[in-house]
């Protein structure tokens, strides 16, 4: 984000100056409010916040084991829900909560697995913590500790992120963690997330019969919602030490931007492609990282800049980065394509590329290896790309190859391109 | 605590002297300290020679139960109320739920007064015998064990740190076990010799004091000196011997005791043990009925309160002084009366440190003749770093991990520490009753629950053994139950001394280092002083953790395990045997097999059946197939070998019969869970353990358990004709079966609507009949009444909160959460464009009835769709990060998107769920038209 940077130095140099101090801290705060996730999920009364919450501290006040499933979308606030839950409890039951967690990315097979739950039990006891020890050891030291745990009235919480990566192979570690929930001394939460829906699915049926199946789901919230979050994130307080004037003149415009028929129609167009809290708290990053300090106040255009610069098109920037040459052999295999030859390789390509040339006399016309290397370019950029991988043996030549952009996008860029060779817009059109 | 050693340094100078006391007659008076005069008075208790049985009892409480049994009426009887609570409830500050909690409780009351006369009585012997000034520290030798042997065993237990019954250490336990049963029938040799001297001597009168006294010292010192010639003769280095029950000083002191101990020489105001205080308020005792507060502990006469009380009222009560103190106000106890000294009791005197409390662990005689004893300390909560915790009880204790050596001399008689249950159901042990819960680690000041022993011996005398612990009790003999404890306690013990170097905690060395250090610094509050509501109750017993007392529904299986166990061990010859149960997840079959053993294992105990060791493996816990042999010759023999010398070892036992210790001769049960996990690629791991029990001198009975009804026939010929003769299955609950296994865990409980379990067992058994699901749903049930309640309640408007009872729509919606899938909610409510793809992908099944499409088909018709509602195509790129985002939730199935316009794309869920979901959806309308 170059443009965030250059406004932060721009602020710096503002601060300095003493003149828009109160422009500055309002960028603060706002910047702030939208990274603070406590802001956005701790309001709702019912929502998933409260749930969770209750179902932790009501598993650790009454020394019960439980095993919850946090279900939902990327983006849509699951860990980060979580980890206000935990910060809440640990403020309230100090000692007695120890949180282990483990990343299926990084810890799905079991060895691994146990070898990090012992480390991080260790941790936390300051306990002396040996690589050496095997399988075995690690989880049988996780039984006893959480024995001895549940005799001091300390619950564990597990968190497994990626909850779908452990349910690979046999699930020993998910056995071996809800079996030893099944005994009166332990006290232990487990908490799984995924954004598979289906992850409960996945678990073996011994597995599935010892997990309490809490389930808790994240959904996007609606376009009124959003659009409701986005007035409160942006409106100033009005006590706060900010100037009384200035806070309700930001207000005020922030409120005719939202009104605005034409912001309406790219907030909406924004959304419409994905609704999470994610993808709009980075919007609003971007917006408000955009804001013109000389002025002080949020516009439009801010938001426009914002949504162009986070919805892109990498198909079709990658056209418009291509060669004269590269574009033609990009069309020769359309029109090789149209011509039903869906497999083809380079030699049949430099056919159609010669033939073209041939017959339209064009002046563009390359050697051999100068093709090739072009050819190779675009299997690099992944504009084509080898239709099996067999036959590594064989040289790039006689691979046969596949086009890996629509004829749509193709035409669009061809049209995008501003120095495109007119024969080849009407060999697309044609 | 260690400097409060310093007064014992002084008793062991003088030991020496006090050593011989036992033997010389006659001494000066002066040279007596006062604590033995006090603990002497029991002797002469007319009690305790009354009758033999009795003799075992200690002399505190034989006196205090002697007067009770003369029938009395109630009400003619001075009696002190104590209302202390059965439930972990603070006596202060009082909620209106303490009524409740008392009314549940059984009522205790203290007769304290019952005790005057003959305390009164002792006191006058005491005095007459003061004048005879006989030294009477007679000691008697109940037990004895040479040291050598003593120590083995405590240094095997301390290897390990198992709960003695742990199924991981069968072998251990087991050895234990036989120890224990040698020790116990020697006890009951020895006592049944001392019961028939007690009748000797029975009765004792103060008179005849002299000569009695000294005839039973000279048998003791016969017994005594026979013992250690005969110790000596076996050539042992035994310098020291232990005992199991000394009579020192007229108090029968014996390992496991909890005593009081003195603390301090110079305390002036212990010239006597008062049995019983005073009135706070008019400084006597008198035979009026006296009251306890439950803040001060002190007691009032009902006639000295204002207004005077006719009758011990319910339920707590604080006297006027504590209940001014705690509005603030500063009221003191009235100042005694000139003259009069203010008497404490031990009690009072423990609270105030001026004594110790402590339990002993093992008794010895060093080689000068004295007598000492390893003792673990007790502390009163104020000794600890916390100080008194405001949910502290007033009789609590903390058991510590520090331990001293004492001499017997510094004993003065016996208190009782017990645990919550027992203190709850403890009635008439007079003042010196303690309740201790949790252990406090001096080192570390930590504390930490004592809960699980308990539960460990309670489960282990749940049922058939309580006939038995009777019986022993009235044969006065030291009962199996009870050297167990004892042995338990020891091994407790052993918490080891600080070690050196520091080891790796998670590097099993025989045992994990370390693990002392965890514990909390204070023991919450929220555990200790809350009171649980019902739904709370529920929710605990419906926990799959918490193990029910009973199993119902599955008495045939449990039969037909035990017969077959049975028929395996008790026949001479031991034929190996295998059996295989199968049968879905959660219908109770290690649980079964698990109960059936702990029944077999009383049965041992009681004799009825041969010793065998039990072995119990968990096929998903093992690293790897091959391990099984390591743990079970683990098991069996204590040492840790390579899996290829445990098969060699193990085969040479099974095989070729070759037995390495009185041990291995005796049948072994084996139980191997989830059996299907032993499965190899050529099932050798299988074939080796179902082999062995058909040789002849293998002893060993294999339980396999798994799911699948056909494992056997999955596996080799060979295997199976091994395995699968003997089957037992254990078909999934039916309806009613759930129903009465969650009734009969909510028994007393009345928070279910009756169709709401019905429901929920009916649901069950419909999908799966799994019992941990059955049980799940319910406190899921509850745990949503539980959260609907709470959060009415935050809401003041709602008085009527509902009648607490956990209904049909939070057994719904539990079930909801349970067994529906997400993927409706999440297709309803996800992005715009998201509704369109799915849509489009519906249609495109449609239109060719393919399940599979590509990504560039899929754009097209999705283009086709937009433009023919007006909506804007968004291009290609985000509409296959769009796809890209479906196939992560597994909407749909999807390649990578790298693949672009050559990704292939499928419906991971019925086209009939997006139509349902995506119908009616208000931003699309016209969505509807290619779903039909």
């Amino acid at each position: 984000m170059p443009n965030n940077l250059l406004s932060l130095e721009m602020a710096v140099a503002m601060e300095t100056e003493g003149e828009n101090h109160h422009i500055v801290k309002a960028l603060n705060l706002l910047r702030s409010r939208i990274c603070d996730t406590g802001f956005i999920f701790k309001d709702s009364s019912d929502g998933n916040y409260s749930k969770l919450k209750f179902m932790i501290s009501s598993s650790v006040a009454e020394a019960c084991n439980n095993s919850i499933l946090l279900l939902g979308p990327r983006g849509s606030g699951k860990l980060a829900v979580l980890d206000l839950v935990i910060q809440d409890l640990l403020l309230q039951y100090p000692d007695s909560i120890s949180v282990v967690r483990l990343s299926g990315l990084l810890h799905s097979d079991d060895i691994s697995a146990f070898k990090e739950i012992a480390r991080q039990l260790c941790m936390e006891h300051q306990l002396l913590f040996s690589k050496a020890a095997s399988f075995d050891d690690n989880s049988q030291f996780m039984v006893a500790v959480l024995k001895e745990c549940g005799l001091a009235h300390k619950s564990v919480i597990f968190i497994l992120d990626e909850f779908d990566l452990f349910a690979q192979g046999k699930q020993r570690l998910l056995y071996s963690l809800l079996d030893a929930m099944q005994s009166v001394s332990s006290q232990a939460v487990v908490i799984g997330i995924s954004c598979r829906l289906d992850a409960d699915q996945l678990l073996e049926k011994r597995v599935r019969s010892r997990f309490s199946h809490r389930k808790l789901l994240f959904l996007p919230p609606s376009i009124e919602d959003s659009q409701r979050l986005l007035a409160l994130m942006l409106t100033l307080p009005l006590e706060s030490g900010l100037p009384y004037d200035y806070a309700v003149e930001f207000n005020k415009r922030v409120q005719n931007i939202i009104e605005d028929k034409k912001f309406k129609e790219i907030f909406n167009k924004y959304l419409n492609f994905d609704s999470s809290v994610k993808h709009l708290l980075r919007f609003l990053f971007y917006a408000v990282s955009h804001m013109d300090l000389q002025t002080g106040f949020l516009s439009r255009e801010n938001f426009e800049t914002a949504s162009s610069s986070i919805q892109r098109q990498p198909k079709l920037e990658c056209l418009k980065n291509c060669s004269i040459l590269e574009l033609y052999i990009l069309v020769c295999m359309k029109r090789l394509e149209v011509k039903e030859k869906s497999l083809c390789n380079f030699n049949a390509v430099m056919k159609e590329y010669k033939s073209v040339h041939d017959s339209f006399q064009t002046s563009d016309y390359y050697a051999r290896n100068v093709c090739l290397r072009a050819f190779e370019h675009l299997i690099h950029r992944e504009l084509i790309c080898f239709s099996d991988n067999r036959g590594h043996s064989l040289s790039v030549e006689f691979r046969p190859v596949k086009l890996l952009i629509s004829s749509g996008e193709l035409y669009q860029g061809l049209k995008a391109y501003q120095s495109c060779p007119a024969i080849l817009q009407k060999l697309i059109d044609s | 605590m260690h400097s409060n050693l310093a007064p014992f340094f002084v008793y062991t100078l003088r030991s020496p002297h006090f050593s011989h006391l036992p033997h010389r007659c006659f001494l000066p008076h002066s040279f007596i300290p006062l604590h033995q005069t006090l603990t002497r008075t029991s002797i002469f208790n007319p009690s305790m020679a009354s009758t033999p049985k009795k003799s075992r009892q200690s002399p505190s409480k034989s006196k205090l139960r002697s007067p009770i049994a003369a029938p009395v009426t109630p009400h003619s009887l001075p009696t002190r109320r104590s209302t202390r609570l059965s439930s972990l409830l603070t006596d202060s500050p009082k909620t209106p739920n303490l009524v409740d909690a008392f009314n549940e409780t059984p009522k205790r009351r203290r007769r304290i007064g019952e005790k005057t006369e003959p305390v009164a009585k002792s006191r006058l012997d005491f005095s007459h015998k003061d004048k005879v000034s006989t030294r009477n520290s007679s000691i008697k030798v109940e037990n004895e064990k040479d040291s050598a042997q003593f120590l083995k065993t405590r240094s095997k237990k301390s290897e390990s740190d198992e709960i003695p019954f742990a199924p991981q250490s069968p072998e251990q336990s087991k050895s234990v076990k036989r120890k224990r049963k040698e020790e116990g029938e020697k006890t009951i040799e020895l006592s049944k010799k001392r019961n028939g001297k007690d009748e000797l001597f029975a009765p004792t009168s103060p008179d005849q004091s002299e000569t009695k006294k000294r005839k039973r010292k000279n048998e003791v010192e016969k017994t005594v000196v026979t013992r250690a010639k005969a110790a000596r003769k076996e050539g042992k280095i035994a310098k020291v011997q232990y005992y199991k029950k000394v009579v020192y000083d007229g108090g029968e002191f014996e390992v496991g005791d909890d005593v009081y101990v003195k603390r301090r020489e110079d305390a002036t105001s212990d010239e006597e043990d008062p049995e019983m205080e005073d009135c706070k308020l008019c400084f006597s005792s008198g035979d009026e009925i006296m009251i306890e507060c439950d803040s001060c502990l002190g007691g009032f006469h009902l006639k000295c309160l204002t207004p005077p009380l006719k009758d011990v009222p319910e339920g707590d009560w604080i006297c006027e002084i504590c209940e001014g103190r705690k509005m603030g106000k500063d009221v003191d106890f009235p100042k005694p009366p000139e003259g009069k000294k203010l008497v404490r009791t031990m009690r009072q005197k423990l609270h105030s440190s001026d004594l110790w409390a402590a339990r002993i662990e093992s008794i010895w005689k060093e080689v000068d003749g004295c007598y000492w004893c390893r003792v673990r300390w007790y502390m009163i909560p104020e000794e600890t770093s916390v100080g008194r915790q405001p949910h502290n009880l007033s009789r609590e204790l903390y058991r510590t991990n520090d331990f001293a050596k004492i001499e017997m001399e510094s004993v003065l008689r016996h208190c009782f520490v017990m645990t919550p249950k027992e203190y709850a159901k403890a009635s008439n042990e007079g003042d010196d009753v303690f309740l201790c819960e949790y252990e406090y680690d001096i080192r570390w000041h930590s504390f930490k629950r004592l809960a699980d022993i308990d539960d460990e011996r309670e489960n282990s005398d749940e049922g058939d053994s309580d006939e038995d612990w009777n019986a022993g009790k009235e044969s006065d003999s030291d009962t199996d139950e009870d050297v167990d404890y004892e042995e338990e306690n020891i091994k407790i013990a052993q918490s080891q001394p600080p070690t050196s170097h520091q080891l790796a905690a998670n590097l099993h060395k025989g045992r994990f280092s370390g693990l002392q250090k965890i514990g909390t610094k204070r023991i919450p509050e929220h555990i200790r002083s809350h009171k649980q509501t019902n739904l709370e109750r529920a929710k605990a017993s419906l926990l799959l953790a918490s193990l029910p007392k009973s199993l119902p529904c599955r008495n045939k299986e449990m039969d037909e395990i035990t017969t077959f166990i049975k028929g395996a061990i008790s026949d001479n010859q031991c034929l190996g045997r295998c059996l295989y149960i199968h049968g879905v997840p959660g219908t109770g079959k290690t649980m079964s097999v698990l109960s059936v053993m702990r029944s077999l294992r009383s049965e041992v105990d009681a004799g009825n059946i041969k010793p065998y060791c039990f072995v119990e493996i968990n096929g998903l816990k093992l690293a790897s197939p091959e391990n099984i042999y390591k743990v079970i010759y683990e098991a069996l023999n204590g040492h840790r070998v390579g899996w290829k010398e445990a098969l060699r070892l193990l085969n040479e036992r099974f095989v070729e019969g070759k037995k390495t210790g009185g041990e291995a001769d005796r049948p072994c049960i084996l139980l191997i869970d989830e059996l299907d996990l032993l499965v190899t690629r050529n099932q050798s791991v299988l074939y080796n353990i179902l082999d062995w029990p058909t040789k002849p001198h293998s002893k060993l009975i294999v339980i396999g358990i798994a799911n699948t009804m056909d494992l056997p026939e999955k596996l080799l010929p060979r295997i199976s004709s091994r395995m699968g003769i003997q089957r037992l299955c254990f078909a999934p609950y039916n309806y009613q079966q759930l129903q009465e296994i969650i009734s009969s865990r909510l028994n007393g409980i009345d928070i279910f609507e009756k169709q709401a379990m019905e429901f929920a067992s009916r649901k069950v058994a419909a999908i799966s009949g799994d019992a941990r699901r059955a049980l799940e749903i319910c406190r899921r049930a509850a745990e949503i009444a539980d959260y609907r309640m709470k959060k009415l309640a935050l809401n003041p408007d709602n008085v009527a909160a509902g009648k607490g009872l956990v209904c049909m729509a939070d057994v719904e919606a539990a079930i909801q959460e349970m067994f529906q899938a997400p993927h409706i909610q999440v297709m309803k409510n996800c992005s715009r464009l998201s509704k369109i793809f799915l849509t489009a992908m519906v249609h495109e099944l449609y239109k060719t009835g393919m399940g599979e499409t590509t990504f560039e088909k899929l754009a097209t018709t999705v283009s086709c769709i937009c433009t023919s509602n007006g909506e804007v195509f968004p291009g290609y790129d985000i509409l296959l990060q769009v796809g890209c985002k479906l196939g992560e939730c597994r909407i749909i199935l999807c390649e990578a998107g790298a693949k672009h316009r050559l990704q292939k794309l499928q419906l991971n869920f019925p086209s009939d769920d997006v139509t349902f979901s995506l119908r009616d959806c208000k931003d699309l309308p016209w969505l509807s038209k290619y779903l039909m």
